[in-house]
């Protein structure tokens, strides 16, 4: 079994779908906090946009999204490579799942933390930027840290946009060899060696959260 | 010590809290009927009655949490109207002159200690960080919790989580301060180590107005006692003579019902 020369591939291909992990959830949980504030607002017009992002954002599967990027918004002018669509979609579906992460952890921080805040005279600002965000940001780490791991594993879909990412070498390596069980196999691990170990993590950290803030 | 808590904290005085036919309905719901009550600068009002019979609701309206129908709020020189738009530095105005403590302390637990009682006098006075701390280290060293300052409000007792809580809100200088059964969460005797603090306060002429429970306090630390039942006064006037010759029948039966426990 010759396997060993495809692992550079593989290794290649991991990578990519690292990258395309990093950059969906920086910029997913950044746009899904804006959008939690939206939704939460009371100003209809911020709202109700708000709402519809997310809601569509969550009701499409992201291989739908992928295919929308990619193959359909370059009739309206927009032309993405593979890796930039893969990006923008994946970020999309992020955000959106986050953002109602974000939201049941702001929501989740004890009204009397406001009241206090209030009460004291702290202007709003600063009152939900220094009082509210961080203990809500803390009660959504473990939803984000799944959903990070769920993201690093949606990174597969990107293959049916021919990016390069792991996925798709492993199919190019196994059509060469026609080695589909043991090559895919491979694939399988290096996904679970990384999300498995993730989500230990996470458990633990879910786990220390819950001791409190000492 | 009794002395030292408010003279270093006051630099302003205390000031009187007047509120005049104040009215508060939540829906159907009147809360508070057209209640009016003066307390002098420097002077200890105790706030009692029944469950459900507007306290706390007319405690939160003096500082604005809750937003009265009618009535007029006077603290020191500031005056809210009822039905009014109160202009956001109106508002700051009069939440940083009135300190109010919870029956559940609300510390931000994110925060040390010494953040809880610094951060809100760097972002409401202006003061540096230093400033901020170094005051916050001197009046915690005065409720003996100085060594406390770099721990989580999480590794303290609820009767230490309270008095950081009332250091807090002193830290600010406010010139009256309301407390909503402080000492409602906790066990009595660490009840007492709240109470012991929220005496030298009023000993040290702070303006309080204090929804209580604590007989044994409204009588000896007050000088006027406000019975509330409906959202109605239904009874006041000088703490030991109330508790001696209740005149109203409610106020009677809430007493005996309060010193049986
Ligand atoms: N936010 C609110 N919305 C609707 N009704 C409210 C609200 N807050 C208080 N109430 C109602 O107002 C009435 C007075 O409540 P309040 O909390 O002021 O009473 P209290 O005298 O402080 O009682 P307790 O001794 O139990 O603390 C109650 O009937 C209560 O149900
Ligand atoms: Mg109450």
């Amino acid at each position: 079994m010759d396997l060993v020369q495809y692992l550079p591939q593989l290794c290649q291909g991991l990578l990519v779908s690292l990258q395309l992990t990093v950059i969906s959830v920086v910029f997913g949980y950044a746009v899904g906090l804006l959008l939690a504030l939206g939704v939460s607002s009371r100003l209809s017009w911020l709202k109700w946009p708000a709402l519809v992002i997310v809601e569509v954002g969550r009701g499409i599967p992201s291989l739908v999204v992928l295919y929308v990027v990619y193959y359909g918004l370059p009739s309206v002018g927009l032309l993405f490579d593979n890796f930039a669509a893969a990006a923008i979609g994946l970020t999309f579906t992020v955000a959106a799942y986050s953002s109602e992460m974000l939201r049941a952890g702001i929501q989740s921080v004890h009204r009397g933390q406001k009241e206090a805040a209030m009460a004291l005279g702290l202007p709003q600002p600063s009152t939900f930027t220094r009082i509210i965000l961080p203990q809500g940001l803390r009660s959504s780490i473990p939803a984000l840290m799944g959903l990070a791991i769920q993201s690093f594993q949606g990174t597969s879909l990107a293959y049916s946009i021919s990016v390069s990412e792991l996925m798709s070498n492993a199919y190019q390596s196994s059509s060469i060899t026609f080695q589909y069980l043991q090559i895919y196999a491979i694939t399988g691990l290096v996904f679970a060696v990384i999300a498995v170990p993730s989500t230990w993590t996470s458990v633990w950290v879910e786990h220390r959260l819950a001791k409190g803030f000492a | 010590m009794s002395q030292q808590l408010i003279t270093e904290s006051q630099q302003v005085t205390s000031a009187g809290v007047t509120i005049t036919n104040l009215s508060k309905s939540y829906g159907d719901n009147q809360v508070l009927d057209n209640i009016s009550i003066n307390v002098k600068p420097g002077s200890v009002t105790a706030l009692i009655g029944p469950s459900g019979s507007g306290k706390s609701t007319l405690l939160r309206c003096i500082n604005l949490l809750e937003t009265p129908d009618e009535g007029t709020i006077t603290v020191g020189t500031t005056t809210v109207e009822a039905g009014t738009r109160v202009s956001d530095r109106a508002l700051l105005d009069l939440r940083r002159q009135v300190g109010m403590v919870f029956q559940s302390f609300n510390l931000f637990p994110h925060m040390s200690v010494l953040r809880n009682v610094a951060f809100p006098q760097e972002k409401i006075l202006g003061r540096s960080r230093e400033e901020a701390e170094e005051r916050a280290l001197t009046l915690l060293d005065r409720v003996g919790l100085r060594e406390k300052a770099h721990q989580h409000p999480d590794r303290c007792s609820g009767g230490q989580q309270q008095r950081i809580a009332i250091v807090r809100a002193l830290a600010l200088n406010p010139r009256a301060m309301l407390f909503d059964e402080p000492t409602s969460a906790l066990d009595p005797e660490v009840g007492l180590e709240v109470l012991a603090v929220m005496r030298e306060l009023a000993a040290g002429g702070m303006t309080m107005i204090v929804v209580t429970h604590e007989m044994q306090f409204a009588r000896d630390v007050s000088d006027h006692l406000v019975v509330m039942a409906d959202g109605h006064i239904i009874e006041e006037g000088r703490p030991a003579e109330i508790m001696a010759n209740p005149v109203q029948e409610r106020t009677r039966r809430f007493l005996s019902a309060v010193l049986e426990r």
